[in-house]
């Protein structure tokens, strides 16, 4: 079977519109530009608080809306329409991811501007925040196929939401604790480094490391997912 | 195209579900199996390839099957609720690709006037229909409808009904699986049980038929052949019952009731004639306003001296009173004093 764009925009078109009327969640995209205007206005432009602020981001839009929109198919018995439809897995997915990264690029590009944050290498800095998006955005997928409903969905989101978003943390922890080094590998803190190293005047060369792990946990994550859908779906 | 059921028989671990049977749903044809909700289920997923039949096959014209050629209409609608039925409709459609015009088939389900409400706001009747207006805009050679007028109003099973006219001319396969005897009667021109004993047909005739019928009624009633069969009718289609599938008849405000399984018939014959046709099938007047199949009767509960009860051992466990004149009676049958 084709893929076609027309059936992922029908997917993408009922998302939207069924997403901006759905108050519970879609408030959670005013979060962190709030913050980000706060942090603007009081001046704080360490560049670990902006990284915070597009982790909070990620974890919020991404991974929670992506879960809520796939937990809330599964709820209301829409799953199965689309599932019958010839609307193959991968356009299915495809419409529901669309809508999560095109909210996740538009909150932190919001974000970033009202906390007037003006990386040196604008163009690495978006490689990376697209990259991590699609680690969320699958981690997101991922948590909704476990959930079995909206309720669920934005419990089981939370550890993620700490673990990700206030993980920067971590790496302090990190020197005190030597089994916490392992978790500097994770995504949020290799994109802060990127940060880090952008702003000291790093280029692709400097950072392909980072972007690498970054990259290989997409992949993980997609492929996760993938066997995880097929053996939820079965049912 | 044509759905086709070749010696298709259910077994999970060891408990028979249905044997086989064959059964062919040809174009324009409107076919209802009437069964249990475990047997109608099992239907579901097999029509959805999600479990295979044990022995047998599914087929849809000739081919094996392919999921797509089918559409269903699942007792839980699954639609979007914070969508307009507009919005619902323009959806199903582009993510078919179909070509059917969403108007048309708004107008056929009555609920143009509504086309902008969302479906959070409407009653459970017109989100059923809203079901039934995306599966139409889906445009599927097959129709697989699951109970699909339960809980429905008046008006809507009207709606239902008139669209299952236009399926019928539109030359679609309509297969209806429900557990309402009553709903697979109205709806449909051939009607079916299927349970563990096997596939029957519910033998029915359209009214226009009994018309001529009776028109022929001096030929009929010289022959010698007795017509057993007890004629009950549902809206506007006469159904026909074996004496033995009968569980009791019941008279109320003139109006005698036959009960089936559970499930009540108006009959339009009256009690002593049916006492009369039903006497040698072992039927009994154990009441002035019942007749009782003997065949079923379980027990005969004493309450006090003067009254009694008889128990039957259908589903629901029927008490039927069994007055003190006809007691005696019973037991002159029974061999008793």
């Amino acid at each position: 079977m084709t893929f076609s764009w027309k059936r992922v925009n029908a997917i993408f078109m009922k998302d939207y519109k069924d997403f901006s009327r759905n108050f519970a969640v879609s408030i959670v995209i005013f979060l962190s530009p709030v913050l980000a205007a706060i942090y603007g206005r009081i001046g704080v432009t360490a560049i670990e608080s902006h990284y915070m602020l597009i982790n909070l981001t990620f974890a919020m839009v991404a991974a929670f809306v992506q879960s809520c929109l796939i937990a809330e198919e599964k709820e209301k018995n829409t799953l199965r329409g689309l599932m019958l439809s010839p609307a193959s897995t991968t356009e299915i997915l495809t419409g529901k991811s669309l809508l999560s990264l095109v909210l996740t690029l538009f909150t932190i590009l919001l974000s970033m501007f009202l906390a007037e944050y003006k990386p040196a290498n604008i163009a690495v800095v978006a490689i990376a925040i697209l990259l991590s998006a699609l680690f969320y955005i699958a981690l997101g997928t991922l948590l909704g196929l476990f959930a079995k409903s909206v309720m669920e969905a934005s419990v089981i989101v939370l550890p993620v939401m700490v673990i990700f978003s206030f993980g920067t943390f971590i790496t302090s922890l990190a020197e005190q604790y030597p089994i916490l080094k392992a978790a500097t590998y994770l995504p949020n803190i290799q994109l802060l480094e990127i940060g880090i190293k952008v702003e000291a005047g790093a280029g692709f060369g400097d950072v392909w490391l980072q972007l690498a792990v970054i990259a290989a946990w997409v992949v993980v994550m997609f492929m996760l997912t993938a066997v995880v859908y097929r053996k939820r779906m079965v049912d | 195209m044509t759905l086709e059921f070749v010696n298709a028989e259910k077994r999970i671990h060891d408990s028979l579900i249905f044997p086989s049977f064959n059964l062919t749903v040809n174009k324009g044809q409107v076919v209802a199996v009437y069964s249990s909700v475990n047997v109608r289920e099992q239907l579901i997923h097999l029509l959805l390839g999600k479990t295979l039949l044990s022995h047998g096959e599914i087929r849809l014209d000739e081919n094996p099957k392919q999921p797509n050629s089918a559409g269903f209409l699942f007792l839980h609608h699954g639609l979007y609720e914070r969508l307009s039925i507009a919005e619902m409709l323009q959806f199903t459609k582009r993510l078919h690709s179909s070509k059917t015009s969403a108007d048309d088939i708004l107008r056929l389900v009555q609920l143009d006037g509504k086309r902008s409400v969302k479906i959070n706001q409407l009653s459970f009747s017109e989100k059923k229909r809203v079901q039934l207006a995306c599966l139409l805009i889906q445009d599927p050679a097959i129709f697989v409808l699951e109970e699909p007028d339960q809980n429905m109003d008046l008006e809507s099973k009207r709606i239902f009904l008139s669209i299952l006219q236009h399926l019928r001319e539109a030359g679609k396969v309509v297969f209806i699986l429900t557990g309402n005897l009553e709903s697979a009667v109205t709806s449909a021109d051939t009607v079916f049980q299927l349970d563990d004993n096997g596939l029957r047909s519910i033998q029915m005739k359209a009214d226009e038929d009994e018309e001529t019928a009776d028109s022929t009624g001096t030929l009929a009633s010289t022959q010698p052949v007795r017509f057993e069969k007890i004629p009950t009718k549902v809206n506007e289609k006469i159904v026909l019952f074996n004496p033995p599938e009968i569980d009791y008849i019941e008279s109320n405000e003139g109006q005698t009731f036959l009960h089936i399984k559970g499930e009540s018939f108006p009959c339009v014959f009256t009690l002593t004639e049916l006492e009369e046709r039903l006497l040698p099938f072992g039927f009994f007047r154990c009441h002035r306003s019942y007749i009782v199949n003997l065949q079923k009767v379980r027990e005969v509960v004493t309450w006090t001296r003067n009254s009694y009860s008889l128990v039957l051992e259908d589903i629901s466990k029927s008490t039927i009173p069994l007055s003190k004149s006809k007691m005696v009676e019973l037991k002159e049958m029974l061999g008793l004093k």
